[in-house]
């Protein structure tokens, strides 16, 4: 399948602590999703993760991102003092279309007051929440070891709690999908990405046919991941045409026209 | 054309997996499937389990004789290892020798099965994955493998999952020639196949996936998105493999 005007929910843009990245310019992002069909991205700073202010990070992205169809996710750490004027800063300086959140590697879990504070100040804001249940697989970690999320009971609990913004569950594992097969069927603000979908062989397929095509959306984690590799996942799936435009660009667009 | 080297049936899943392996074979033009079975969580399969896994394999080779391929699964620390290995090459006519997670591949056990194989000119696929969590005991890693490689200098190796994390694990046997890596696992580092062409070149990474375990095509868009020309991509794909399987 070819596509021309795909959105890839879950891009990044900076360096990474751990390794050297091979193709971490916007160039290469943009170059990439052209080549492959994809309009834009909904790109996210992989600095902000570790600087001890987060904001100097979006600033520098802010700069990257001017003038082009990307649009800005902003990277927030509900545990460091006054994050809510990052955001608040985020809305009217940078036109932010949302708040990724890194609870593994910031280690808090999702029941912490901070950040369902934060959650609130979404609402307030009408942005979505972009949780990432985990970055890379913690076999590899190095130096700094993430912090896991229990799936399903800390995951269900939050996902009961937080009933009222949408929620896109980033590099969720296939095989903890099932646990909380019903809350992402049923519950109308719960997304999930298509990054992390790896296993085991045609896990698209299969999850079209539990959860249905309206709540997965694209996404690949690009420069971190194969771009390639996501992609085919979906493009290469035996699943209905109609499906995979849905999650190449029509459940993305859903998710951002979420009515709060 | 595009070589498999790294697939599996699980113990007690032989229909379901032939079924996902063919499926993807028909899917995407898969030429040649090199099998593995072994027995989930079984870190020394005894005697009998490594009968019943290689005549899975070898039932499969003969139901789809122009598709798939088999490894001989060999567990050294078994007094019969050496046996179950030539039945494989010489009656079953499987490919090579598979060695999981029993031994490390350089403990003194495995010498004889080495010096078969190389006698016999047939490659060892060797289960190599360093993790920062959950290392088995006798899980393989970059540094046993170079030991074996530096042993036996014309024993043809080829070393599974890119050893895991190849930032760490590809550095010990870039020296050794003989020692080639696979592809396959759950790993799509944007950068891992641009990091091996840089280290050990092209001609010494071979495609190989896991399925049914891994997904066959988060393995195939790798190697499509890696850095490689049109000719390295085909040497990937099944060049590479040709090569390993020669015999003079």
């Amino acid at each position: 399948m070819l596509i021309n005007n795909g959105i890839d929910i879950n891009c990044m843009w900076g360096s990474w602590p751990f390794r050297k990245l091979y193709k971490n310019k916007f160039s290469d992002l943009q170059q990439i999703h052209k080549e492959n069909g994809i309009a834009y991205g909904y790109v996210s700073c992989m600095n902000s993760i570790f600087y001890q202010d987060p904001f100097e990070g979006e600033e520098d992205l802010h700069e990257v991102l001017k003038g082009t169809p990307y649009q800005h996710i902003l990277t927030v750490n509900p545990m460091l003092p006054a994050y809510e004027s990052d955001i608040e800063r985020g809305v009217k300086e940078f036109d932010i279309k949302g708040v990724r959140v890194f609870p593994t590697y910031h280690h808090y879990p999702l029941n912490d007051k901070r950040f369902l504070g934060l959650c609130d100040l979404l609402k307030k804001y009408r942005l979505p929440l972009f949780l990432t249940t985990h970055v890379e697989d913690e076999r590899f970690d190095y130096l700094l070891l993430q912090s896991q999320i229990n799936i399903p009971d800390e995951l269900m609990t939050f996902l009961h709690t937080v009933t009222d913004i949408p929620i896109l569950l980033m590099s969720l594992r296939v095989g903890s999908i099932p646990y909380i097969g019903k809350e992402i069927r049923e519950m109308p603000n719960v997304y999930i990405d298509t990054s992390c979908f790896k296993d085991p062989v045609a896990c698209v397929e299969e999850l079209t046919a539990e959860l249905g095509d309206k709540k997965i959306i694209y996404g690949s984690q690009y420069p971190l991941n194969v771009l390639r590799s996501t992609l085919y996942e979906v493009t290469m799936a035996k699943i209905p045409e109609e499906s995979k435009n849905r999650i190449l660009r029509g459940n993305a667009i859903d998710f951002f026209n979420y009515k709060f | 054309m595009i070589y498999d080297m790294h697939a599996h049936l699980w113990d007690g899943q032989y229909d379901k997996n032939k079924k996902q392996i063919m499926t993807i074979c028909e899917n995407y033009n898969v030429s040649k499937i090199f099998i593995s079975s072994l027995k989930d969580g079984v870190e020394r399969p005894t005697e009998e389990d490594i009968t019943r896994l290689n005549n899975a394999t070898w039932q499969f080779m003969r139901e789809e004789p122009s598709t798939i391929r088999g490894w001989c699964y060999v567990n050294p620390a078994n007094k019969n290892a050496l046996s179950v290995l030539r039945h494989g090459i010489e009656d079953c006519g499987m490919s090579g020798m598979k060695l999981w997670i029993a031994t490390f591949c350089d403990d003194p056990l495995v010498f004889p099965l080495a010096e078969y194989c190389a006698e016999h000119q047939v490659p060892i696929l060797i289960h190599t994955f360093y993790k920062v969590v959950g290392q088995l005991k006798y899980e393989s890693l970059g540094t046993n493998v170079a030991n074996l490689a530096r042993r036996y200098p014309e024993l043809k190796i080829l070393m599974a999952h890119y050893g895991a994390s190849c930032l760490r694990e590809i550095k010990p046997i870039v020296p050794y020639k003989n020692v080639r890596v696979d592809t396959s696992g759950s790993i799509y580092h944007r950068d891992d196949i641009d990091y091996l062409k840089k280290m050990i070149g092209v001609k010494r990474i071979i495609f190989g996936t896991d399925m049914p375990l891994i997904s066959y095509l988060l393995v195939y868009g790798q190697i499509m998105e890696a850095d490689l020309t049109q000719e390295e991509r085909k040497a990937v794909f099944s060049g590479n493999a040709k090569c390993l399987l020669e015999r003079s």
